[in-house]
């Protein structure tokens, strides 16, 4: 599955349930036409690593996650050797001596995320998710294998790509990234939808919700991005909430069915007390007086 | 791999087709000659960017050329999103190539872009003349290593107040501080690496060795976790009343930024401003001057509060201070309400492992935290010191070095 233009793209990942602005399905664009890695960064919950899955299922390749966490290193990311049954080979072959060629073997090797995407022979979409969670050590060992797309085990050999996997890597901008990586990635800061493309994201992910509950809850999470809160609500939490107020049987928000449910939206209990009385009331009444506009 | 031939070189973007491995061609990154029009225009656009502080290598400019060659050049918003994914790489450069975009390619009016230029430019001369002026003594200086000065003279110098340091005593003490940044908080990393203390076998290696003794394991290789630095948040007040300690504490500082990665500095007055890349890069001394320009708006008093807030819901936010070692450094006097102090003092205290607070005031025995500021800020408070000389900047790094986490969840 290829795309000639970025409509064409664009069509694939609404098919696939996803709809992406123009920017981010001209950066998927872009990565698939340049051949480069894409960083995706933007606040949690703006839908980063759905973006990679929906690009997979877009492309109808296989999506290859890796999912980052401090301290992985190349034996969780790229390969390990089967130690037990090594040792167990060596045992067996009692007193005929093994060689290293037959124990560093290509049934001894456990293949991790990254090996399992250079070396494949279907289409790939190798999602590197939150590499700001991984130590800098290892962001300079991917970097290796970004710029090259090849991969060195000493017992084997180097492994080159037959087809660069597309590379989808996300961000919560927990630190900064390395310089050298930013350079050779296209980069895309993903921001909240508009308040139209909300709803209509809402309408999509909870099928038969009424639309002018959709438009309320849409309505009501962009009025708590505005508040200073420590985490601000994302599409991912939008959606759980207009689930959670269609299963209520709900065609309208008031102050009761959100004190009850506001429990998917913000996930801190000091965001929570921050939103009571008055900002609730208010917060409720301009989604109201959104829906009634729309 | 590539297979550039088969893709014609449409200006209306039509190429035949992108997946992954697919026929788009990663090779020749000028499609076409670098005489044309719109590479010459890309090129300018790169010049005006840099102008205005976005650094845009030769690189990023070729991918923006190759980008526009895949994309619909009648549609605006293709046209700005290629440029942009190209050659902007940082969430904090959006804002200024917007600007730089809408003057150029639509040229539209819009506010001066090279405002922080100026700002930068001022600083840099700033430091040159600091420099200049200073420059002799230093050289003169070289000799004279800590060690070689007698005893008591080191002694009074470790406790003389930074404020009322000469300028050669000052410079005698930076020498110092490189040594005392060297200790730092620690805490366990989750990577393992060879150590014969360690408390997990090394497989690998242990399988390499028994090879050799015919799948023996006679010897036990052992790994372990590393200790490595934590993470350290400076945030150090630079108003009117901190002048000789934040020049102080920002050599400090520095000599930390130094001696390894995971450190962050701020500095706030009347705002916050972020520090950490003129500390590795320039002169301590350029980085104040930048600061001070930034933070601080002369004649109105300090905001700690909105300050502290700032920090929290901009880097607090992006989990910076998330298991970090937090250091303020101001005297406490707060111009606005000292329950805004509190407020934020407790968000960040929940996300820092531990909140140090250093206050040159405290220096005078007789000091009492009795300043609105201060007081609201110190229940949040897990070690609280003075800082105003170079022996309790020792203690700050003894402090530092084997600093707990006391305070709840």
């Amino acid at each position: 599955m290829s795309f000639r233009t970025i409509d064409e793209l664009e069509e694939a990942l609404r098919a696939a349930d996803y709809l992406p602005d123009r920017g981010l399905a001209t950066a998927l664009f872009l990565s698939l036409a340049l051949e480069k890695p894409l960083l995706l960064e933007g606040e949690a919950g703006v839908g980063k690593t759905e973006a990679a899955k929906t690009l997979a299922t877009a492309l109808g390749a296989r999506l290859i996650r890796l999912q980052c966490y401090e301290g992985l290193d190349v034996s969780h990311a790229v390969y390990e050797w089967n130690y037990p049954r090594q040792l167990l080979h060596i045992r067996a072959a009692q007193e005929g001596t093994v060689s290293e060629e037959e124990l560093f073997g290509p049934e001894f090797l456990i293949r991790r995320p990254l090996l399992e995407a250079i070396d494949s022979d279907e289409p790939v979409v190798l999602l590197i998710d939150e590499i700001d969670r991984a130590d800098e050590e290892f962001e300079a060992f991917l970097l290796e294998i970004l710029s090259d797309f090849q991969i060195t085990i000493p017992e084997v050999g180097t492994i080159r790509a037959r087809r660069r996997p597309a590379v989808v890597l996300t961000s919560n901008r927990t630190r900064e990234l390395h310089d050298a990586l930013k350079r050779r990635t296209l980069f895309h800061w993903i921001g909240h939808p508009s308040i139209e493309r909300e709803v209509e994201i809402v309408k999509l992910r909870v099928p038969g919700i009424p639309e002018r509950l959709a438009t309320e809850a849409a309505a009501f999470v962009r009025g708590l991005r505005g508040l200073d809160l420590a985490k601000p609500p994302g599409v991912a939490e939008t959606i759980d909430w207009a689930h959670a107020l269609s299963a209520l049987g709900r065609e309208e928000i008031d102050a009761e069915v959100v004190e009850q449910t506001l429990g998917s939206v913000l996930k801190y209990r000091e965001d929570i007390e921050a939103v009571r009385d008055e900002t609730l009331v208010s917060l409720i009444e301009e989604a109201r007086a959104s829906a009634d506009r729309s | 791999m590539t297979e550039s031939s088969e893709r014609p070189r449409l200006r209306s973007g039509r190429s035949p087709g992108v997946g992954p491995g697919g026929a788009a061609s990663a090779d020749s990154p000028l499609a076409y000659g670098p005489g044309t029009a719109i590479v010459r225009h890309v090129v300018t656009f790169g010049r005006v960017l840099r102008e205005v502080g976005i650094e845009v290598g030769p690189g990023r400019v070729a991918d923006a050329v190759r980008g526009l060659d895949a994309v619909d050049l009648t549609r605006q918003d293709d046209v700005y999103f290629t440029l942009r994914q190209t050659l902007v790489s940082r969430h904090d450069e959006l804002e200024l190539f917007d600007r730089a975009f809408v003057a150029w390619f639509l040229r539209g009016p819009v506010a001066p872009l090279v405002r922080q230029k100026q700002e930068r430019r001022y600083a840099d001369r700033i430091v040159r003349d600091t420099l200049e002026s200073g420059a002799d003594g230093d050289e003169g200086e070289n000799s004279s290593t800590p060690r070689e000065l007698g005893a008591s003279a080191h002694e009074l110098l470790r406790a003389k107040d930074f404020a009322e340091m000469t300028p050669e005593e000052f410079a005698r003490v930076r020498r110092l501080m490189a040594v005392i940044a060297r200790t730092r908080p620690r805490r366990t990393s989750r990577r393992r690496s060879p150590d014969p203390r360690g408390d997990r076998l090394d497989l690998r290696r242990l399988l390499r060795k028994s090879l050799r003794s015919g799948g023996e394991p006679l010897e036990q290789p052992w790994k372990a976790r590393k200790s490595v630095h934590r993470k350290l948040v400076v945030l150090c007040d630079v108003s009117g009343s901190m002048d000789a300690y934040a020049r102080a504490l920002l050599f400090y500082l520095h000599a930390i930024v130094g001696s390894g990665g995971g450190v962050e500095a701020f500095a706030f007055g009347t705002r916050l401003t972020r520090l950490t890349p003129d500390l590795a890069t320039r002169d301590p001394e350029a980085a104040l001057a930048r600061a001070t320009e930034i933070a601080v708006d002369w004649g109105s008093g300090t905001r700690i509060g909105a300050s502290l807030g700032e920090f929290n819901s901009v880097y607090g936010r992006r989990a910076l201070s998330r298991g970090a070692v937090v250091v303020i450094v101001s005297d406490g006097w707060e111009r606005d309400d000292p329950d805004l102090v509190a407020r934020e003092m407790a968000k960040l205290a929940r996300a820092a492992y531990a909140v140090v607070w250093v206050n040159p005031l405290k220096g005078n025995p007789e000091y009492q935290p009795l300043a609105g500021g201060m007081r609201a800020a110190l229940p949040f408070v897990d070690r609280f010191l003075p800082g105003h000389n170079l022996r309790s900047l020792e203690e700050l790094g003894a402090v530092l070095a084997g600093i707990e986490r006391r305070h709840a969840a």
